[in-house]
């Protein structure tokens, strides 16, 4: 109950948005999620007490970027900060969703949640106010790739959404950066809705600080003939949690999904992904590493959901995990569950630490240990964030991870 | 195209152990509380700790839960509508098979289970477990001149009570889970087997458990003890006759293997499926797992799936001896409206542990079939390494294959491998096949056999021949 009164305190029902006290009402039969569904059984429930502890912070935080100068090839958006946006060129176009498009689009997925798979979801959509919403339809070809930043402010639990339309045969090249500060909590929902033959290239960055926590949701819709892009990187977290719902919602369409989530000392994070075909010819390649150290908590589960209607299905599933440390663990589960019966699926499941031969093969050529692991680690990093947007020429991620670890 | 209705017809074979036998019984009456169970312990004439075993876990059970995680749906069992102790009544004492009813006798040889001196399977000791009774054990003066102990576990409770008291219920538990809980506290009879150390059994020892009555139901107990360094390899096959209704079966099986001891554990299971509508057939909730106490101790599972309406089974194996073995193998065939969950749990414990799971699931009609495993690296599970295939084969497009490995490690020093797969039987195989002469059934059948090979090998030969027949006509009809 505790977290429905926070949101309302210093509140009048007035204030609340239509889908808030929607949500709110949704919540307020069971608050939180059910600690033994199998979405959030392993999940540190004291560490989710903590993500829910500090105060709502409603305001936008003006952050200094960290990060690199924004350079003229890129458009940067941030959430909270400047939702106001026109942008119409000769080749395309990005606008901001009316106010009815986002209220009639959050209104009807809002319809398909259930309470434990959608709980993210129902907390961020409770919490974040007018200004943090951010609704984007985009169209065209020839776009500049788009940087959308989500930041958290410390000592206070913040709640972004962002909501993206991409236009029939629109091509573009996305990445999104959720930044957590010291002691923090930020609640990120995303909802894609990928229109016929369009196509996206999703990059999502989360990294955070010193005791910061994440909730991160991402909900996509694919048309026929979209494909779908996905690399995905989370590092540095207290308790983050990756939630990625995809429906492929007429089949024939592509899904690629590269994922990755590092931890350390006491850290925990997860990443749960369902996929759902709804229709014929669909197509999924996905791979989720994970790297626990210290006394970490890293967890994977991933659904692929093939019903009689999604013939011809073409779904791969793979999870890759390396334990380096006695007091860490690893837990991971792959899982298909299909009717219809011409389809080609497979998972594969790997849990292990480094390649010891490799170790002793490049030892005996006179590199050193350190070294030795560390070009093991960037070949085991390279193969994600190569996939993630944007990134490659100017986040340096990779140095981050190595140099860090 | 495959034609869906010739497949279909391919699994369409009446089911042949369907026949009851009639012949008169001793049942207690329905229901199940305090006063039943005593009076099944005074039945058999048990000594007191048993007694206490059983209330205690009748205790547990009725705070316990039925479980719900798994993908299954059927309906709510009324544990007060069934019969917890059936007999086929007969002489008191039986010192020999000649004073066993030959209507026993003749149902069993129906069953392909010949148990009368002349025809007796050579080389493999039966006991034959009818309803809640064990009828007969063969050939048990020759295996008592090996030192095997091989008899029903009720003679086993009088005549062996400090190895039962020692050992029953030290690998699961009577609080274990609901279905082992009520076993613990209702069960009838089973098999008991002690191989003494340094001996290889020189026999396969072979339990075959026969459900006749409709409203009775089948809670058997199976305990083999293999001290250091011996060996056994253990057959369990089950019938059932067909019924409209549903008939419970819940049984717990307990393995321990001591030092560089290896068990053999293969189970036919063919119980009533239950008709094409989903009518009958029986419930089958199992509790089976061995530990593999010590050090290069190997445990083996294998068992081909075939009949059951819901089947809810993971044998499992926990791996506590330094450089012990598990293995499971497993072939699950499920048709109509039959529903199974089933899959293994490897626990690996002590270091240097390693285990294979091999798992086949094939689906027809409308049938649902899920694979549930479990892998844990505990965190002394040094140098332990765990391999999985599971694969399912889906036969027409009504049917559901689902794969559910919970995979967890707390060891880094540790290897886990994992990886399923789905497929349908290849378009491009059978015309291969069928361009050679050969005919459909026949091909359809020689790739679900050629499917399943790796779980077959791993059969004793009497089983593997058998198991591939079942399948044949399990499927008979139902590819196309």
């Amino acid at each position: 109950m505790e977290i429905i009164e926070k949101i309302k305190t210093n509140k009048s029902d007035d204030d609340l948005t239509e889908i808030q006290k929607i949500c709110l009402h949704k919540l307020q039969s069971s608050p939180l999620p059910n600690p033994k569904s199998e979405l959030w059984r392993l999940s540190n429930k004291s560490k989710l007490s903590t993500f829910l502890d500090y105060s709502v912070n409603e305001k936008d935080s003006k952050f200094d970027t960290p990060y690199p100068k924004n350079s003229k090839s890129t458009i940067r958006l941030i959430i909270g900060e400047n939702c106001q946006i026109k942008l119409i060129e000769k080749n395309y176009s990005i606008q901001q969703l009316s106010e009815n498009e986002l209220q009639k689009y959050i209104k009807e997925q809002i319809s398909f949640f259930k309470q434990n798979e959608n709980w993210s979801d129902l907390l961020n959509l409770s919490l974040s106010c007018k200004n943090n919403i951010l609704g984007l339809k985009i169209n065209g070809s020839k776009i500049p790739p788009i940087e959308i930043f989500s930041n958290a402010s410390s000592n206070s639990l913040n709640a972004k959404t962002l909501v993206i339309f991409l236009e029939k045969n629109c091509d573009v090249e996305l990445l999104q950066v959720n930044l957590g500060k010291e002691n923090s909590s930020l609640s990120q929902s995303t909802f894609f809705c990928l229109k016929e033959n369009s196509s996206v290239n999703h990059g999502v960055v989360s990294y955070g600080d010193n005791r910061s926590n994440l909730l991160n949701s991402l909900n996509v819709i694919q048309q026929k003939n979209s494909a779908y892009n996905l690399g995905s990187l989370h590092f540095k977290f207290n308790y983050a949690r990756f939630e990625i719902s995809i429906k492929q919602s007429a089949g024939n369409a592509k899904t690629n999904i590269k994922g990755m989530q590092i931890t350390k000392k006491d850290e925990q994070i997860s990443t749960y992904t369902k996929i759902e075909f709804n229709g014929p010819n669909g197509f999924l390649d996905q791979i989720n590493k994970s790297l626990a150290d210290d006394k970490s908590h890293a967890i994977f589960e991933g659904s692929i959901i093939v019903p009689k209607i999604a013939q011809r299905t073409d779904a791969s599933q793979l999870s890759r995990n390396l334990l380096l440390s006695n007091l860490a663990q690893i837990d991971t589960k792959p899982q298909l569950e299909i009717i219809a019966d011409d389809v080609k699926c497979k998972h594969g499941a790997t849990i292990s630490q480094l390649n010891e031969e490799e170790l002793f093969y490049m030892r005996s050529r006179g590199i050193t240990l350190t070294e030795a692991s560390k070009l093991q680690l960037s070949s085991y990093f390279q193969e994600i964030i190569s996939f993630i947007p944007i990134s490659k020429d100017k986040w340096d991620l990779l140095d981050k991870l190595l140099n860090e670890n | 195209m495959v034609n869906e209705n010739l497949v279909k017809d391919v699994v369409k074979e009446p089911y042949k152990y369907g026949f009851v036998t009639d012949i008169e019984t001793e049942k207690i009456e329905k229901g199940l509380n305090e006063d039943i169970i005593k009076l099944i312990s005074q039945k058999k004439e048990e000594p007191k700790f048993l007694l206490d075993f059983r209330l205690k876990a009748f205790k547990k059970w009725q705070k316990m839960k039925e479980p719900d995680w798994a993908a299954l749906g059927y309906k709510k069992i009324d544990y007060q509508d069934i019969i917890y102790y059936s007999a086929p009544k007969q002489k008191e004492k039986i010192s020999s098979l000649d004073e066993v009813d030959p209507k026993l006798l003749e149902t069993f040889d129906k069953l392909g289970i010949p148990l009368t001196e002349q025809k007796k399977l050579t080389n493999v000791a039966v006991d034959a477990v009818f309803d809640s009774v064990s009828i007969a054990t063969t050939f048990r003066e020759e295996l008592a001149e090996h030192g095997v102990i091989f008899c029903s576990i009720s003679e086993a409770v009088k005549n062996h009570a400090d190895l039962i008291e020692k050992y029953l219920g030290t690998v699961v538990p009577a609080s274990d889970n609901y279905f082992a809980a009520l076993n613990s506290a209702v069960f009838s009879d089973g098999s008991f087997v002690y191989i003494p150390k340094g001996v290889t059994c020189p026999m396969d020892l072979s339990s075959y458990f026969r459900i006749n009555s409709g409203d009775s139901g089948q809670f058997e107990r199976t305990l083999i003890i293999a001290e250091e360094s011996s060996s056994v390899s253990y057959l369990e096959g089950c019938t059932a006759p067909m019924f409209d209704t549903n008939t419970l079966h819940a049984a717990v099986v307990e393995l321990i293997a001591l030092d560089d001891a290896s068990i053999k554990y293969s189970t036919v299971q063919n119980w009533y499926a239950g008709d094409e509508e989903g009518i009958g057939g029986i419930f089958n909730f199992v509790t089976k797992r061995g530990k593999c106490l010590g050090k290069r101790s190997k445990i083996s599972w294998s068992q081909v799936e075939t009949g059951s309406a819901i089947t809810w089974k993971y044998p499992s194996c926990l791996l506590l001896g330094e450089e012990s073995v598990g293995e499971f193998y497993s072939v699950a065939l499920t048709n109509n409206l039959q529903q199974a969950d089933t899959g293994t749990k490897m626990i690996h414990i002590g270091p240097k542990t390693k285990s294979t799971i091999v798992s086949k699931g094939i689906s027809a009609g409308n049938s649902k079939n899920s694979y549930r495993g479990l892998v844990k690296m505990g965190t002394k599970a040094t140098g332990s390494r765990n391999y999985s295939q599971c694969d399912s084969m889906l036969i027409g497009d009504q049917a559901s294959a689902n794969t559910f490995p919970y995979i967890k490690s707390q060891q880094p020093n540790s290897e886990i491998e994992h990886e399923a797969s789905t497929c349908r039987i290849s378009e491009d195989q059978l015309f291969y096949l069928q361009s050679r002469g050969i005919e459909f059934e026949e091909a359809v059948s020689m790739m679900v056999s050629g499917f399943c090979r790796d779980v077959f090998n791993q059969l004793p030969m009497e089983f593997a021949a058998e198991a591939d027949k079942l399948l044949a006509l399990k499927l008979e009809g139902s590819v196309g």
